[in-house]
């Protein structure tokens, strides 16, 4: 295999991705490992290496002395050809072996659009895309991550999928492998019944049919054993202090998105914005001591003399340790030359004293997401910041000598007028003005203000989950609206491409009827559609007709609040009671306090956990 | 978990005596196996995380960002493999030449460590010609391979050759100060000595290129797979250059 690939290597563009060995990377001995286990991303090397959670799951395996996980990543299109031209089939990184000869290959769902990649990975790894078509010679095929929320259109693809944080889950599920193999009473069927029976968090789409009403919308789950739960509980680690993190990384040799150390500060946030899923899922908040996460960075440093360490969580500035921790961190990143990155900052908690942090060693740039140009519709969507508060945060911004921000919008937004999206261009020459008006200001460079327009997408989990989006032509029209606001070459406008948008709300509030357009879209070649060079939007639509499937009915229906929804077979630990109150106070535009305020009760409480925000549990 | 000590990072590092001037050192490292598709650059922001890692006590760069000096010799095209790259640290505290090499070794791997460490008494500038084998592979190669391949490469050899200036057609054996062919079954090795730097350079691929081309050994060739490693390099006088 190695003398092959090595000479493909060399045909192909960026061969560092496929080499491997890496410092830091995991080997074991094959003849004393009892389980394989084959850890995949559905995308380049390139954004897979970036992925904190595939860190901490490749350690969390690891550890266990008698399991390995490698990693494996999705070949980029030329090397896909030279892999048939020949008939080599997807290897694992690590030990370059078949994936196809595994115990287990384990998919991350990151992002709806790397469904086609799952797919087409698959099929070059030589294993049938169907659960159903699998025998017991192939690897049981395992799902997880933020869109394992919502499983269903990818549901016959996979053996078993993870429900939850996957720290002590996946182990578990490995765990219980091996024991039946020892015991020699091991079959795929016999595992996946004993798997849903007995490890809470494992869905196994198989156990259940699904029935349908005459209009297509769902009627019921049907658990088909009685002792199988009827709704499965996302796991959470309720200590994040204790949790396992990996205190080195694998040093990638090519350039990745994410080269710095990442330091996960909590899970979870206190915000309850209507929009994001993230804030929903993750719930309830639990928080990392300062002290951990000060030692947890100099073990990581020291075990890959990074230069950068990004703080990462959900809205960074409410973790309750921020200023501790920044100046622990100070106290030794200086004299070694390590600057520090804060994702996107939340406008009312934008301090002097954090900015001159961050920028300690070296500039990084401004980013601040009001989402919403208007005050009513950032209402709507819970974000509770004010102008007042961009105005201030830009302002320290300025006086600090910086002359570039960074705004992120959505359109789309239940409810949003025409006076709402004509906000947006306004707020970014506010910005500009402010700068302008500004006495301590860089008199030696131009403002440069990027806004950023997204579509809205509905997710699962979220008060808006049942909100259509807009028309693709809508979206467009809002598009052209706003960019034929901007006059301003200091002004900088960007938006998503609403086609991709569209497929990717069909398939994150779609059903199990959508496996069908998958697979097809997988034979007729569909791979890398997060990337808009090989996205198709007219492939796509030609796709859906020939498997029956309405986008309009996934992207454009307003879901009724008493339908069955295709997710409501999992418990995120957000009760729909609360989802929906969120959803009716969102058309009263009222706003709802944050977590550390008052609690709303969303009912993720019952999950537990340690440091955890709620006033409830305090 | 967290281990029970507390660490100082950078400790090791910062505890040695500073001294007067920075001080170059010189170090020779082999980039085999896997890591022959590692790029240029790449090697580059690879190497400034392992200084870090090893505590090699590196002199920074005073300007607005601040940067470790590290200077590399011979540039290596991914797809070859060597036993000669070079890198001149400068470094700004007291260590011995010894723990420079083995504090880097432990951060290495076995497709690339630290072959010497030493101070330098010659300039990468001064590398005019570098000493390669290649190996090629092919089921129908044989005895008489090498000889085809050898009467090729008496006559000139015109070529499409990259340089900063652009693209234009090149004799490429003008850039072969030597070279010699063996072969027997399924194997056929070229020692050659290539010119190299920054005046006149010859990536060895292009002898493999001139050879797949070459009419008399298209069919002993078929189906090739090769390896190309790089074992010395020499100043203008064909003197090992250390």
């Amino acid at each position: 295999m190695n003398e092959k690939l090595n000479s493909i290597l060399k045909q192909v563009s960026k061969p560092g991705r496929y080499s491997g060995g890496e410092y830091g990377q995991i080997i074991k001995d094959k003849s004393k490992v009892k389980a394989r286990f084959a850890f995949a991303f559905p995308d380049t090397y390139e954004i897979g290496m970036s992925n904190l959670g595939v860190r901490i799951l490749y350690e969390c395996l690891n550890r266990e002395e008698d399991i390995w996980c490698e990693r494996v990543y999705d070949p980029w299109v030329d090397m896909q050809e030279k892999m048939k031209e020949n008939g080599l089939l997807l290897w694992a990184h690590e030990s370059k072996d078949n994936v196809k000869d595994f115990d287990f290959l384990g998919f991350t769902l990151q992002y709806e659009m790397s469904y086609t990649n799952v797919l087409n990975m698959l099929e070059l790894a030589g294993i049938p895309l169907r659960s159903a078509e699998r025998g017991e010679e192939f690897p049981l095929v395992i799902g997880g991550g933020p869109c394992a929320y919502n499983p269903e259109p990818v549901a016959d693809f996979f053996d078993l999928f993870n429900i939850g944080e996957g720290e002590s889950l996946l182990v578990e599920i490995v765990r219980l492998y091996i024991q039946m193999k020892d015991e020699g009473r091991y079959s795929k069927a016999e595992f996946l019944h004993e798997a849903a029976k007995t490890i809470p968090g494992v869905y196994v789409p198989s156990l259940y049919d699904v029935e349908y009403n005459a209009d297509g919308t769902i009627k019921a789950y049907k658990p088909i054993y009685d002792d199988i739960p009827t709704k499965i509980t996302k796991r959470i680690v309720e200590d994040l202090d204790k949790a396992i993190f990996p205190d080195y990384a694998i040093m990638p040799y090519t350039e990745v998105v994410h080269d710095r150390i990442m330091l996960e500060v909590f899970r979870g946030c206190i915000r309850g914005c209507r929009f994001c899923q993230a804030g929903m899922i993750y719930r309830p908040v639990r928080e990392k001591s300062p002290d951990v996460l000060n030692e947890q960075a100099k073990c990581i440093f020291e075990n890959t003399g990074y230069e950068e360490i990004s703080l990462s969580s959900l809205s960074i500035s409410d973790y309750t340790g921020l200023p501790e921790l920044t100046d622990k961190l100070l106290e030794w990143t200086k004299d070694n030359m390590v600057s520090f990155s804060l994702p996107s900052l939340r406008v009312d908690s934008f301090t002097k004293e954090l900015m001159e942090k961050v920028a300690s060693v070296r500039a990084s740039s401004l980013t601040f997401a009001p989402e919403a140009g208007s005050q009513r519709l950032r209402d709507v969507i819970n974000k509770n910041v004010q102008e007042d508060d961009l105005m201030r945060a830009v302002n320290v911004a300025f006086d600090a000598g910086k002359t570039q921000v960074k705004l992120y919008f959505m359109q789309g937004l239940p409810t949003e007028t025409e006076e709402d999206l004509a906000a947006i261009p306004k707020l970014a020459k506010d910005v500009i003005e402010a700068f302008y008006a500004n006495p301590n200001r860089n008199r030696a460079k131009q403002p440069q203000v990027t806004f950023s327009v997204s579509p809205f997408i509905p997710k699962p989990f979220t008060p808006f989950q049942w909100e259509p989006q807009d028309s693709l032509e809508t979206m467009k029209e809002k598009q052209s609206f706003v960019g034929s606001c901007v006059t301003d070459r200091k002004i900088k406008y960007q938006h998503h491409d609403a086609e991709i948008c569209r497929i990717e709300a069909v398939m994150a509030r779609g059903d199990r009827k959508l496996c069908k357009a998958l697979e097809l879209a997988c034979r007729e070649g569909f791979k890398f559609d997060a990337w808009s060079e090989y996205f198709d939007y007219d492939k796509w639509i030609e796709v859906f007709e020939k498997s029956g499937v309405d986008p309009d009915f996934y992207a454009n229906r307003r879901y009724s609040f008493d339908e069955v929804l295709p997710w409501d077979i999992i418990d995120c630990g957000v009760d729909k009671s609360f989802l929906v109150r969120e959803c009716k106070k969102a058309y009263e535009d009222q706003t709802t306090p944050s977590c550390r305020e008052k609690c709303s009760g969303c009912g993720a409480n019952k999950l537990g956990g340690e440091r955890t925000c709620c006033p409830k549990r305090k | 978990m967290l281990s029970e000590k507390k660490i100082t990072p950078g400790e090791k590092k910062l505890s040695l005596p500073m001294l007067d001037n920075p001080v170059t050192v010189r170090i020779k490292f082999c980039k085999i196996g896997t890591l022959q598709f590692v790029s240029h650059l790449d090697l580059q922001r690879t190497f400034h995380r392992v200084l870090v890692r090893a505590n090699i006590p590196m002199w920074y760069t005073k300007g607005f960002n601040p940067h470790a000096k590290l200077v590399f010799g011979l540039p290596l095209s991914v797809g070859t493999e060597s036993m000669c790259e070079m890198a001149d640290l400068r470094i700004e505290r007291k260590i011995a030449l010894e723990d420079i090499k083995n504090q880097l070794n432990a951060q290495l791997t076995d497709e690339m460590y630290v072959l010497d460490a030493y101070y330098p008494t010659t300039k990468f500038a001064d590398i005019a010609y570098a000493d390669y084998t290649i190996t090629l592979k092919a089921p129908n190669i044989d005895e008489n391979s090498a000889l085809k391949a050898t009467s090729r490469f008496m006559l000139p050899i015109m070529m499409m050759k990259k340089s900063k200036s652009g693209e234009k057609e090149v004799d490429i054996t003008s850039f072969i100060k030597k070279i010699e062919f063996e072969s027997k079954d399924g194997c056929l090795t070229a020692k050659a000595i290539l010119s190299a730097g920054s005046a006149d350079n010859l990536n060895p691929e292009y002898i493999v290129t001139a050879l797949r081309e070459c009419e008399e050994l298209r069919n002993d060739l078929s189906d090739l797979t090769y390896r190309i490693m790089r074992n010395k390099v020499y100043d203008g006088y064909l003197v090992e250059f250390k």
